[in-house]
């Protein structure tokens, strides 16, 4: 997934372009094709556009956050004022923030089972349609081109407002229901349906059609080999569909976690009213509790230290969900 | 593959990377800030930032107010920046940066940015204007004894009602909140709810019931005081709009767009004065204004005072300059003042000569609401930012919403911003 994966291994210092060329020739690899110096130059012009970009924009920034977080920094973002680890204990200390850790992980344990069975279900129809599959994989992902911002604005004033005219009660006022506040209502808490149904229409599409080519990947001997020895139906799913797509799957269960954990753009859009903020908002993701303290507040120490302790929190899940699933040891 | 076929394939991918690039310079072409104004070969170019307002006009007028001073100052141009959406997010980031504004408003000052060193003190560009601004208008700006901002313009803000309405139901004008929350019950109905507070059902409802009730959000020391019994009264008071069902949420504009009041959606709308034209052009006199009621009788009627103020960015290159044009405009030049305040949405000039000849402001429901705004006039406190709001109505969103015990909520609330208070003011 991550393109660093695919560059041809570098030497350590691939970052500093004079002493590359005169390691490399002096100390070639052994089991490697040897590589010219035209080679090497190639290499160092191919990559280092985007190495010192990374190294600028990422690692650069993320260093000197890293620096923030051990800061008192309030409407600058100098260093100089340390601190300590006190950013990270007024942050976990903060009722406000542990509620968003809490929100966050229940709405990744709902969200990421439910999008993974949807899409790998609509994988499965699509898949078997005969005619005009192309059709449907292109309705389907159509919406995981729409920006975030611009489907929450179409859910907040189109589906889900709070007028008797909103198509949702529309719809449900056929039925007889009341018209509702979808995204204000707190009891019931109806704007997770707005929430969960948002995102459910972005992502499905897109995690679809990686299923699908999953799918499409499955050599059809097998399917074939099994019928002969009188498999059918739900056999020839659980027997060979679903081992081989194994490694998609873990890879699209890995996406989702991280996808949900980052949760900001329909929260902060749909709760957001211009100029008031969102400090009233019924739910707050971790990221928009950072947003509010780092933007709104202007304080940029407990920022950072917030955006180290949920990607903390993501590598921890990541890791662990590898370690269970086996992310990148099977298959080859 | 033959030969005809890889021909065509290198057309299609030429026409394909034509496409790309097009696209690169359309999108980059589309990103880019919505700047307009002129900086034709002046030494100086000062960026200046507005919030987006809502009423048409206004931003061809700051760039008219732009070129006017390049006129009279030809080494200085003047580069206006339009800002939609989230407006204080924007500008907190951006003034960390070398694209930060030389001049800037902001909307209910907060202290904050003279006490961290991020605008300038103005003692020097208001001469002797200075005794000509309102009290309040020049308090609400002063931090240890020195002015930071110069105010712009006075935003009242208060209870628009539809007259014919209110009547045919038989209903007077509320004074009191007991008579409020009744009204806003008994004007609902299936198709239409009585109140609009803003899309949370929160809005400025937590302050205006504070202070009805004779509370405070913070003292002038820095003390939170909105923990009292009456604030927790008030408050919690403010929960039985919410189970009447009887307030308007999830509308398509908020509540400082009056939309829904001039469409007929609600009969009663918490508003600002600056809304009054595109509100009079809509029901005609069909309206009136009032204060939001005390909460008992005998109580404090509450209108907020807002507005916004020109402040000039400490560490930016241009300070001088900024300053200059900061005078120009906002203490020198009051007929663009004047048509700042009443040509676009309708405000009340800071300065009081301006308000006192202000036409517009001298008859009707804008008269009513400048003598509202006199007597009951309340504005945020300058330790007020962020951070501390958004603490408070957090909790006011908790307690009207029935999640959890109001008092200990409130408390907690105080508690935290307390601290933040502390943090602002070095304590």
């Amino acid at each position: 997934m991550n393109p660093a994966t695919d560059i041809p291994p570098a030497p350590e210092h691939a970052g500093r372009p004079a002493e590359v060329p005169r390691r490399g020739a002096a100390r070639p690899r052994v089991a490697r094709p040897r590589v010219g110096r035209s080679g090497w130059i190639a290499f160092i012009l191919l990559t280092a556009p985007t190495l010192i970009g990374l190294g600028v924009f990422k690692y650069v920034a993320i260093g000197w956050s890293f620096l923030l977080s051990l800061s008192d920094a309030r409407g600058n973002i100098s260093l100089g004022n340390w601190v300590g680890l006190d950013n990270y204990r007024t942050l976990l200390a903060d009722q406000a923030f542990r509620d968003s850790l809490l929100q966050i992980l229940l709405f990744t344990a709902f969200i990421v089972p439910v999008t993974f069975a949807v899409s790998f279900g609509l994988a499965l129809l699509v898949h078997r349609v005969r005619r005009g599959r192309a059709l449907f994989r292109t309705t389907f992902l159509i919406p995981a081109a729409v920006s975030y911002v611009a489907a929450s604005l179409l859910w907040k004033m189109c589906l889900f407002n709070g007028l008797p005219t909103g198509i949702a009660n529309m719809i449900g006022g056929w039925f007889g229901a009341e018209p509702a506040a979808w995204i204000q209502s707190t009891s019931p808490p109806l704007y997770w349906i707005v929430l969960v149904t948002l995102r459910l229409w972005l992502q499905v599409g897109f995690y679809m059609v990686l299923f699908l080519a999953g799918l499409q990947a499955i050599p059809k001997e097998l399917y074939e080999a099994a019928a002969l020895d009188g498999a059918a139906g739900r056999r020839l799913l659980t027997g060979i569909t679903l081992p081989m797509l194994r490694n998609t799957a873990v890879a699209v269960l890995l996406l989702l976690f991280i996808a949900a954990f980052q949760a900001f753009d329909e929260f902060y859009n749909l709760f957001n009213s211009g100029l008031s903020g969102t400090g009233a908002a019924p739910v707050q993701t971790p990221l928009v509790h950072l947003y509010n303290t780092a933007m709104g507040s202007q304080n940029y120490g407990l920022g950072s230290a917030g955006a180290f302790l949920l990607t903390a929190l993501i590598v921890g899940v990541t890791l662990l969900q590898g370690r269970l699933t086996g992310f990148g040891r099977s298959g080859e | 593959m033959s030969i005809r076929t890889s021909e065509l394939s290198r057309r299609g991918f030429l026409t394909g990377s034509l496409l790309v690039a097009a696209g690169t310079v359309l999108t980059t072409a589309c990103s880019t800030d919505p700047t307009s104004g002129s900086s034709s070969g002046a030494g100086t170019t000062l960026n200046v930032w507005y919030h987006a307002y809502g009423e048409a006009g206004t931003q061809q007028a700051v760039l008219r107010y732009a070129k006017a001073f390049t006129r009279a100052n030809p080494d200085i141009a003047v580069k206006v920046t339009w800002v939609p959406g989230d407006y204080a997010g924007k500008l907190n980031a951006t003034l960390l940066t070398d694209a930060a504004p030389d001049v800037f408003e902001t909307g209910d000052f907060s202290e904050r940015f003279a006490r961290g060193g991020q605008i300038a003190a103005l003692d020097d560009v208001y001469g002797s204007a200075r005794s000509d601004f309102n009290t309040n208008a020049l308090d609400s700006v002063t931090v240890e004894g020195k002015p930071y901002g110069v105010k712009m313009i006075d935003d009242v803000i208060m209870l628009y009602y539809r007259k014919s309405v209110l009547s045919k139901a038989g209903i007077t004008p509320p004074t009191t909140f007991d008579a409020l929350a009744a009204a806003a019950k008994e004007l609902t109905t299936k198709k239409n709810k009585g109140l609009f507070m803003g899309n949370d059902g929160i809005g400025d409802s937590p302050s205006n019931a504070v202070w009805s009730n004779g509370g405070d959000l913070v003292t002038p020391d820095g003390k939170v005081a909105f923990g009292s019994d009456r604030a927790l009264e008030a408050i919690t008071a403010l929960k039985r709009l919410h189970d009447d069902k009887s307030l308007l949420l999830g509308f398509t504009t908020d509540w400082w767009d009056p939309s829904a009041f001039a469409q007929g959606v609600v009969p009663m709308q918490w508003c600002g004065l600056w809304a009054m034209p595109a509100v009079q052009s809509a029901l005609g006199d069909d309206f009136g204004v009032l204060p939001w009621p005390a909460f008992k009788s005998g109580g404090t009627p509450v209108v907020r005072v807002g507005g916004w103020t020109g402040c000039v960015n400490a560490k930016g290159r241009n300070v001088a300059a900024a300053k200059k044009f900061v005078q120009w405009l906002w203490i020198q030049q009051s007929d663009l003042q004047k048509d700042f305040a009443e040509s676009y949405g309708l405000h009340v000039p800071p300065r009081k000569s301006a308000a006192a000849t202000a036409k517009k402001l001298s008859t009707g429901p804008a008269k009513e609401t400048v003598e509202l705004a006199a007597k009951y006039g309340k504005s945020n406190p300058g330790t007020w930012d962020t951070a501390v709001s958004s603490v408070f109505s957090a909790a006011a969103a908790k307690i009207v919403g029935g999640q959890g015990d109001p008092a200990a909520l409130l408390a907690g609330a105080v508690k935290k911003a307390q601290g933040e208070i502390d943090k602002q003011l070095g304590r």
